[in-house]
């Protein structure tokens, strides 16, 4: 089994040889592998799958995550970023203040838009060996992209039909990129929820707002490729509606147990997760990724629907000894 | 403490009105905030209604802001807070804005990704009291060593005392970058404030 074929074994319900170690290595982390700026690499896509492409070289992870575009992804819907200092683009200018404004939220070509060419590239070049993982935004957090976080949250309470309506109308962007990358060369799509996590929202808020548009974009999605749903830090009090979803896999963060989210889950769905990207990969040693990883697969491995993960994307500043480490003794404690 | 920004609103004009003392208004402001940030805490509160309860607060302080300082001699301090740079998290900083006008500060929010040099040239321009630093990620202490230069180099440093907080911060690393003192939520936040200020 090459890395490919371990991975889309694991989302297609099979045991593989081995857990698949696919760490949400992407933008954060990856720029440095070729000397290159964070900064740089957000506006740039070419540069950032040749960082994923020789980080992929170095590491041998089963899976590489190509951010959707390779660029600072909010711009694909016409909101203004800044890049310069930031490690990521930070919205200047949202697009939405009420509802005469929906009609301005375009439905991005992300062909015509020049973002896809370098995740062809990308594809093209790791795509035979190791998975190719294609990730875009949910219709929530596009909407809270394009209304900005905080005026959002307050439509929750102020006017949730508006809320609603937002939601909906991002709802074709999040297909349109899914399904590109999808024709870009990704096996997979990550669906990044993280505004929808109970670190940040009630639960009640999740199944009001957040669940429906990722049941609906899973729905349509899953037709062209099997979908992982991300939602970092607290998921624990809606697993069972995240496994609702459709979704082939979870991303599940650092907050949770793996062993209580198998338990949540009823073991339907794969479980991706779900190292400590910033206690463990960027703090630690190599000696707490092997102690880690040992704690994770001794919580999900049995059964072979699980994927070793980072919870979230590796920080900048993690070491390359701890990333090796995760793969080195994912691969030693991984087989089946 | 429902936390709706009209009603809030409405509340403020009742206040004044009824010509209460501006002090008791912001004591009744800001302890709304430190039960807000109690609630968080808690797991009672989530941050859309933290948010909310804030965005209340601020739209009383704006009805009411014309009477305060009428009625009051004195602020209860200067504040120049914002985000370091290499850093966008704001919300935490939102809600600490909105405690410190509460409780009466004049505030200056430069936002995030702040230069060293712009935070000290603004505690420069407005002569602040207090300088307030948001930090989130631990990867940004080198941009608080920035800050705490950018003031010595421009002669202020003694002139003003600077409080660091923000997820992932430790008073550790607070003391490592020499800054004066630490908060971790918005009850701490005021009282070390407060004390820095020379209350009680
Ligand atoms: C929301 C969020 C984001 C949002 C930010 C949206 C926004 N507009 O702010 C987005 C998605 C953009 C984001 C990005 C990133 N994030 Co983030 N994020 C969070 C999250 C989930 C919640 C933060 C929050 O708003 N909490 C709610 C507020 C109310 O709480 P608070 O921030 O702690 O604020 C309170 C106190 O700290 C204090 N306080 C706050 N500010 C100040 C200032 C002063 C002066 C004082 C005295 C007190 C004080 O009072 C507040 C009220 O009680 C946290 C995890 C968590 N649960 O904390 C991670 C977290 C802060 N992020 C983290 C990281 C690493 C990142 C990223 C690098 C991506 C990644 N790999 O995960 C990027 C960095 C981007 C950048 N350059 O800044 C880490 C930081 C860890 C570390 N040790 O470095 C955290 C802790 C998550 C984790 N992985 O452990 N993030």
């Amino acid at each position: 089994m090459n890395s490919r074929e371990r991975f889309l074994a694991v989302l297609a319900g099979e045991t593989p040889d081995m857990v698949p170690v696919v760490p949400v290595l992407d933008g954060y982390f990856a720029p440095k592998l070729i000397g290159r700026r964070n900064d740089d690499c957000w506006a740039d896509g070419n540069c950032l799958a040749e960082a994923l492409a020789a980080a992929q070289r170095q590491f041998d992870h089963d899976g590489v995550v190509a951010e959707m575009g390779l660029g600072p992804d909010p711009d694909v819907l016409g909101c203004r970023v800044e890049i310069e200092g930031n490690q990521v683009p930070l919205v200047v200018e949202t697009l939405v203040e009420d509802a005469g404004d929906l009609a301005k939220i375009p439905i991005p070509d992300p062909w015509r838009d020049g973002k896809m060419e370098p995740v062809r590239r990308l594809a093209e070049q790791v795509g035979r060996e190791a998975a190719i993982l294609g990730s875009v935004r949910s219709p929530f957090e596009y909407a809270a992209t394009v209304r900005g976080l905080a005026g959002f949250f307050a439509d929750f309470y102020r006017d949730p039909e508006f809320a609603h309506q937002l939601i909906a109308a991002c709802l074709p962007a999040t297909l349109a990129v899914g399904k590109a990358l999808v024709r870009a060369g990704a096996d997979a799509i990550v669906i990044k929820d993280s505004f929808a996590s109970t670190s940040m929202i009630s639960p009640a808020h999740y199944r009001e707002f957040a669940y429906p548009a990722e049941a609906e974009a899973i729905a349509a999605l899953k037709e062209t490729a099997p979908v992982i749903l991300h939602i970092c830090r607290n998921s624990l009090p809606i697993l069972p509606e995240m496994a609702r979803t459709g979704a082939a896999a979870l991303e599940i963060d650092s907050p949770v147990d793996l062993e209580q989210a198998r338990q949540a889950v009823d073991g339907k769905v794969v479980l991706k997760g779900n190292i400590d990207a910033v206690a463990v990969m960027e703090k630690g040693s190599p000696a707490d990724v092997e102690r880690a990883v040992k704690v994770a697969m001794a919580a999900a491995k049995a059964g072979g629907r699980f994927i070793l993960s980072t919870g979230d994307s590796i920080p900048a500043g993690a070491p390359l000894e701890n990333v090796a480490a995760l793969v080195e003794f994912g691969r030693a404690y991984g087989k089946y | 403490m429902e936390g709706d920004a009209d009603q809030a609103a409405r509340l403020g004009g009742e206040i004044t009105a009824a010509d209460l003392s501006a002090d008791s208004i912001l004591s009744t402001l800001s302890a709304a905030m430190e039960e807000v940030g109690a609630r968080y805490e808690t797991g009672e509160y989530f941050i859309p209604e933290m948010l909310r309860s804030a965005a209340a607060v601020e739209a009383a302080l704006q009805v009411l802001d014309p009477f305060l300082f009428e009625r009051r001699a004195d602020q209860a301090g200067v504040v120049v807070i914002g985000t370091v740079r290499g850093d966008v998290h704001n919300i935490g900083k939102n809600i600490i804005v909105s405690a410190l006008r509460a409780g009466g500060y004049k505030v200056y929010d430069l936002g995030v990704n702040v230069s060293a040099a712009k935070f000290a040239a603004k505690v420069g321009e407005v002569d602040a009291d207090l300088l307030l630093l948001s930090a989130f990620t631990t990867s940004t202490k080198q941009s608080l060593l920035d800050v705490i230069s950018a003031l010595e180099a421009a002669g202020l440093r003694d002139r003003v005392k600077v409080v660091s907080g923000g997820a992932a911060h430790s008073p550790e690393l607070a003391r490592e970058v020499g800054v004066d003192a630490f908060a971790g939520d918005v009850k701490s936040t005021l009282a070390v404030c407060r004390e820095l200020m020379g209350g009680s």
